[in-house]
């Protein structure tokens, strides 16, 4: 009886202990929110120490000069926006035929190199990514820029493209893989061709977890930071006209100044991460439509 | 069909095309830090402290040391102290100690321990100043002349020993703290949640917490952990930070792989009288760990790559985490992992071969990780 008593007992603090840690992610974002919040929403309330801030003018403002007293971030949502898109539209192509050509193309040797060669190099810290772009690609761009710095939105997107590339090809190409060999017979049997084969069967039964990868690529490429921090140039306001304008994303504004910015501005820098996880969430949302909707047909 | 023809010619020109660039681009990022980085790399750089330093040490000596068999001949070995020095153009380099040298267990001039080591520089001693021109009889003359001695040893900087050891501190105090927080949430959503409004909360959460950025992750850790639990930029104000971060990924790996878990595993662990802790703790955690240590592998590898995160949590000096009242290494103090030195040396100083040859020492890290857990998932579908 003790003995089952005990067993009982043990069954119950061990289910409440699992619980618990179940709980922590729950907890986690919970702290995450009203901390993040509760600090970067406060300029915006009458009776803040150091100021208020009219929250219009923070998130349509052009320019973030703090020496003085301006915080936009408008300029930077654009600027976000903008490089990620970028990046999105130059390295989901690349990224999709360079899949395909493992999947389905290449020699089998070279295919069996590639993958794990690829996936190996999806685990890259962004930091050396932004090191290449650093030394390679800003120089290169600054060559053929009218400006007297590489430092670009152009530089920004070559960095987010090679950064998304590993990611988004290792994910295609599972799921390229995953699609049944009898849908590819059937088509090459009523007389297809190969390639035809790959883009009118293959590809869009792989559809779904194509979209996987580009919302793993968006997300990799929205949140960056230290690598674009590096090749960004990071102006205290405008939006760029040409690719060869330099550019302040709201991740690598956080970043930049967090390291001295005291009173309203290290308020600011928060209120920028708020404003930071808005955007990745209507962000999310839109894209996570798009997938269910992309599931339905 | 001619129109046909060009196109799949087109389509395959293409898809050629592209992987050429994919594949060029990646060995090109691959090719860059090695060939930046390379030249820096030696055993020195392992080794050595980032900053240079200077030290004033007192030896006291009262064996007499055996001059090893096979020791070079152009090396000079002092039986007082017994260290075999080799001549170089930058001075007198250490180059052997014997196992019982009085010089390992140095004190200094503040009364704590300096141990001397391979590639320190012996500069002065007992005030007789030994550079590259000091012959070597006069060198052991010095070194041999009293059974007490005041020396200045030169350490020359430049290495990354400090980041490395940061790094490791922070993995090994990260995953204590994530791995068994992710699995056994991850044992109760898979062998204990019905599904309902806590499980889609739970979901939900993980969800928001994989979209977050890490340089949001790392402004709430600065707040939460360095300021409010007044831990100050430590390592385990970095190691809780990157802990929440990483609860989705152990999570989900572990789940996986407990869902792979056979259900008659169970069944039969039941049968046999087991209780429900028992089985999981005897049977379904045994045959579900290849599964979960890859979980925790990757997350290794997210830990030794992350930056933004760590910034600051962490701090970026480039000295260990120790203790200054009392030596030791500590995780409530500051020092800067890896990848973040990398980042400063680029963004602070521009510093490009430095920070590839620390991007040599991160690449082989998380490259032989990844191949580690791509053993272990090729063992686990044989």
């Amino acid at each position: 009886m003790t003995v089952n008593r005990k067993r009982v007992w043990m069954e119950k603090i061990f289910h409440a202990i699992f619980f618990m840690a179940a709980s922590f992610a729950v907890v986690s974002v919970g702290a995450i929110i009203v901390l993040i919040f509760s600090r970067g929403l406060r300029p915006f309330f009458p009776g803040n120490i150091y100021g208020t801030y009219n929250f219009f003018d923070f998130v349509t403002g052009l320019n973030w000069r703090p020496a003085f007293g301006e915080f936009g971030v408008g300029y930077m949502i654009i600027n976000s926006l903008l490089a990620t898109l970028g990046a999105i539209l130059l390295g989901v192509p690349i990224s999709l035929l360079t899949a395909v050509f493992i999947a389905e193309v290449a020699p089998k040797p070279l295919a069996k190199l590639m993958q794990p060669a690829i996936e190996l190099l999806a685990a890259i810290p962004s930091v050396l990514y932004g090191v290449f772009g650093f030394a390679i690609i800003a120089p290169a761009v600054k060559s053929i820029s009218p400006h007297p710095t590489g430092d670009s939105l152009l530089a920004v997107i070559l960095v987010l493209t090679i950064m998304v590339l590993p990611t988004i090809v290792s994910v295609v190409v599972t799921s390229i893989r995953a699609v049944p060999q009898n849908y590819k017979e059937g088509s090459l049997a009523l007389g297809a061709s190969k390639i035809q084969t790959i883009f009118k069967v293959i590809l869009p039964a792989a559809k779904s977890g194509i979209l996987t990868g580009v919302v793993l690529g968006v997300g990799r490429a929205i949140g960056e930071t230290m690598a674009v921090i590096l090749v960004a140039g990071n102006p205290e306001g405008g939006i760029p006209t040409t690719i060869f304008d330099r550019v302040r994303l709201l991740t690598t504004n956080i970043v930049l100044e967090q390291g001295y910015a005291a009173e309203l501005q290290a308020q600011m820098l928060f209120s920028t991460a708020v404003v930071l996880f808005f955007f990745i969430m209507i962000i999310n949302i839109i894209l996570s439509k798009i997938q269910k909707k992309a599931g339905d047909m | 069909m001619i129109n046909r023809r060009i196109k799949d010619n087109l389509a395959t020109f293409l898809i050629w095309l592209s992987a050429g660039i994919a594949t060029s681009i990646l060995v090109a990022v691959v090719t860059f830090i090695f060939s930046n980085g390379w030249s820096l790399i030696s055993v020195d750089f392992l080794r050595n402290n980032y900053e240079p330093t200077v030290r004033f040490v007192n030896i006291e000596t009262s064996d007499r040391f055996q001059r090893p068999d096979g020791l070079d001949n152009r090396l000079i070995f002092s039986e007082n102290l017994g260290v075999a020095l080799e001549q170089t153009e930058a001075g007198y380099v250490v180059t052997y100690l014997d196992n019982n040298s009085p010089l390992r267990t140095a004190i200094d001039l503040e009364e704590s321990l300096f141990p001397v080591k391979e590639g320190h520089f012996i500069e002065e001693v007992n005030g007789v100043t030994i550079n590259h021109q000091t012959p070597e009889t006069e060198v052991l003359e010095v070194l041999n002349a009293e059974a007490t001695a005041l020396i200045k040893i030169r350490e020359l900087g430049g290495g990354v020993f400090p980041m490395m050891v940061s790094t490791l501190l922070l993995v090994f105090v990260t995953l204590i703290v994530s791995a068994p927080l992710g699995i056994l949430a991850a044992i109760y959503m898979v062998e204990y949640a019905k599904p309902g409004r806590f499980v889609k909360l739970v979901r939900f959460a993980t969800e928001i917490l994989s979209g977050i950025p890490s340089v949001v992750y790392g402004l709430f850790g600065m707040l939460m952990f360095v300021q409010l639990l007044k831990l100050g930029m430590s390592i385990l104000s970095g190691a809780l930070t990157m802990s929440i971060l990483l609860l989705p990924i152990m999570m989900r790996t572990t789940e996986e792989a407990l869902k792979t878990v056979p259900m008659s595993y169970r069944e039969a662990s039941y049968g046999l009288g087991a209780n429900k802790i028992q089985t999981i703790y005897k049977v379904v955690l045994p045959s579900a760990m290849p599964g979960i240590m890859v979980g925790i592998i990757l997350s290794t590898g997210r830990i030794v790559g992350e930056s933004a995160a760590l910034i600051f949590t962490v701090g970026t000096f480039a000295s260990l985490p120790v203790n200054l009242a009392t030596g030791n290494l500590s995780i409530l103090e500051t020092g800067a992992t890896l990848t973040l030195r990398a980042f400063i040396e680029v963004k602070e100083f521009g510093n490009i071969e430095m920070a590839s040859a620390i991007g040599i020492v991160i690449l082989v890290i998380v490259f032989s990780l990844n191949m580690i857990s791509r053993l272990i998932v090729k063992k686990l579908s044989h």
